[in-house]
């Protein structure tokens, strides 16, 4: 997962007021890293933040891939600089793909969007449709005009469009009334629409519950305390006070660990953990990974504490 | 010290929902009735049917790891053995717990919402006499005591916090208003006294990763034994107190702290 990509915008065009798609394509013309549905990558904006977006487009093609940005007028800025400031012919530095969010083996699914939430489950809609799958997408938004990828998706039989302005809050209950074990949700959208859907999975397996979540968690927040890190390959001992992340820490003493969102849901900078208490605070891994690694842009560990962390063995 | 009783309340399966209640008859060395009377077993641990020995909480789902059950809403009758759980007002299972149908139904239903493995399931932990308290394994006389919170110690921690803490995610029996901060802490020995009934404060209360699950939405948002370690130098909340003299308590009866006047 190292190394980032040089892509060229090959077109722009307006989804909704507030919603631009880019296809990108990669600056030396050659094929791109493949991707499955639900892949994100994260993205170095104009205005300097680095952000995560998911890959809406089709999985099969290996010349481009297609992301959707909302305008955040209010959020850290890294959006916004990409639908005013990035233009056709304007290059992009880029992650390879991460898939954080899989489509699993199951009988049936149902894929719940809100908003710009759409653009990861698009990409997976149109897979399970195209294999075959029992799929069916619920896709809330404020209004029609409000409403990316409308004309392509209104159509399907499968697909439930609902605009909150004019018909108030889809009552999501009569979808998940019956908890199906052979069955998998996926959602993605604003945080409202991901706690509605966890209070209302609360009787279901909760590994049959999938969110996708980018709003990002703080490495030091107000509850932070240092603690030490023993950094395995040379034996170093390198300080955490409460204001630095764990990452900060290492590398302000040389140690190189690639990363991306810093916010704990990119997945980037994965660290195995060898020994020591951690305070999780990501997105990313799975409850049984947490016991092997760390994810050091959010993680910490308890006040006073020494966690022994070292990189992850390469892959292959 | 004078203050009074806020609210009583009832845990009656461990780790699920808090039942507000308008009165409680305590008996000396008893504690709420009906309080954790009820526990879901690990599967893969030491519990088996009918056993009535203490067994440490980890044994059990609890809160401290499984903070899910905070997203289910249930409620036992104790009279009848009546459970119902609902999932945001909406009712997702009624069983009796009292015949083997319904428990064997309560089990069917947390091994799913709590992902239990392929033929595992929890296991409806009840026997006579017997509480699962965290605090059950130290004595039958811990086993028995009344949980208290005092209100204005919620209060002090939220304000240096800057953020809500819902007193309910420390899961008292008793929760008292109108007495200094942290007065509760200074008991242990000496007496509560609510009308005729009297307490006597045992154990401070150390708060564990349960209270970290915001009751509302079932998710670990506020790590309260960290911040009460920063902010206070302990991680202390609460009082558990065993009953000396019985009688009838409820909301609104003015409560001493310390020696009788």
């Amino acid at each position: 997962m190292s190394g980032t990509l040089t892509v060229r915008i090959a077109a722009k065009r307006m989804l909704t007021p507030r919603i631009r798609e880019f296809t990108l394509a990669a600056a030396d013309g050659t094929a791109l890293p493949a991707f499955t549905a639900g892949a994100h990558v994260n993205v170095d904006t104009p205005g300097g933040a680095t952000r995560s977006y998911s890959l809406t487009g089709d999985p099969r093609r290996r010349d481009r891939y297609v992301i959707a940005v909302a305008r955040e007028a209010d959020g850290r800025g890294g959006s916004a600089s990409l639908v005013d400031g990035a233009e056709p012919g304007d290059h992009l530095r880029i992650s390879p793909p991460v898939n954080t969010f899989p489509l699993h083996r199951a009988a049936r699914y149902l894929l719940v969007a809100g908003g710009v939430g759409i653009t990861p489950l698009r990409a997976m809609y149109h897979d399970l449709v195209r294999r075959g799958a029992d799929v069916r997408l619920l896709y809330l938004t404020r209004t029609p005009g409000d409403t990316a990828y409308r004309d392509e998706l209104a159509a399907d039989e499968a697909v439930r469009l609902h605009h909150s302005a004019h018909a108030g809050r889809l009552d999501l209950w009569p979808y998940l009334a019956e908890p199906d074990d052979d069955a998998r949700i996926y959602c993605c959208g604003p945080p409202s629409l991901m706690d509605e859907v966890h209070a209302l999975t609360m009787h279901w397996r909760p590994s049959r519950v999938h969110f996708e979540d980018f709003a990002g968690v703080s490495g030091t927040d107000g509850t932070s305390e240092p603690f030490r890190a023993l950094w395995r390959p040379t034996g170093q001992v390198v300080d955490v006070p409460a204001t630095a992340t764990l990452l900060q820490a290492l590398r302000d003493t040389g140690v190189e660990v690639p990363s991306s969102c810093e916010s704990g849901t990119c997945g980037t900078c994965r660290l195995h953990r060898h020994g020591g208490e951690a305070e999780h605070r990501d997105l990313v891994l799975e409850p049984h990974e947490r016991e092997r690694y760390l994810m050091p842009c959010v993680s910490r560990a308890p006040g006073g504490a020494t966690i022994e962390v070292g990189p992850v063995a390469q892959a292959q | 010290m004078t203050g009074h009783v806020d609210s009583l309340y009832v845990y009656p399966i461990k780790g699920l929902s808090p039942q507000r209640l308008e009165s409680v008859p305590l008996e000396p060395g008893r504690g709420v009735p009906h309080d954790r009377t009820f526990a879901l077993a690990r599967p893969e641990g030491r519990y088996e049917h009918g056993m009535a020995a203490p067994l440490p909480k980890d044994q059990f789902f609890m809160l401290a790891r499984d903070e899910r059950l905070a997203g289910l809403a249930t409620r036992l009758d104790p009279a009848t053995g009546g459970l119902t759980i609902s999932v945001r007002e909406h009712p997702v299972l009624t069983a009796r717990l009292t015949t083997a149908d319904g428990a064997r139904a309560v089990s069917a239903f947390f091994a799913r919402t709590l992902d239990c493995a392929e033929g595992q399931a929890p296991l409806l932990a009840h026997a006579p006499g017997r509480r699962f308290t965290d605090v059950s394994v130290v004595s039958d006389a811990m086993m028995n005591a009344v949980s208290v919170i005092n209100l204005a110690s919620v209060r002090d921690l939220e304000r240096r916090v800057g953020a809500p803490v819902d007193p309910l995610r420390f899961r008292a029996n008793l929760y008292v208003d109108g007495l200094p901060p942290f007065s509760e802490l200074d008991l242990v020995g000496k007496d509560i006294r609510i009308g005729a009934v009297r307490l006597r404060a045992v154990l401070n209360t150390k708060r564990c990763a349960a209270t970290e699950v915001n009751p509302t939405t079932a998710r670990r948002d506020l790590s309260v034994p960290r911040l009460l370690m920063r902010e206070y130098g302990h991680a202390e909340m609460g009082v558990y107190a065993e009953v000396v003299t019985g009688g009838e308590i409820r909301p609104g009866d003015a409560v001493r702290f310390g020696a009788a006047p």
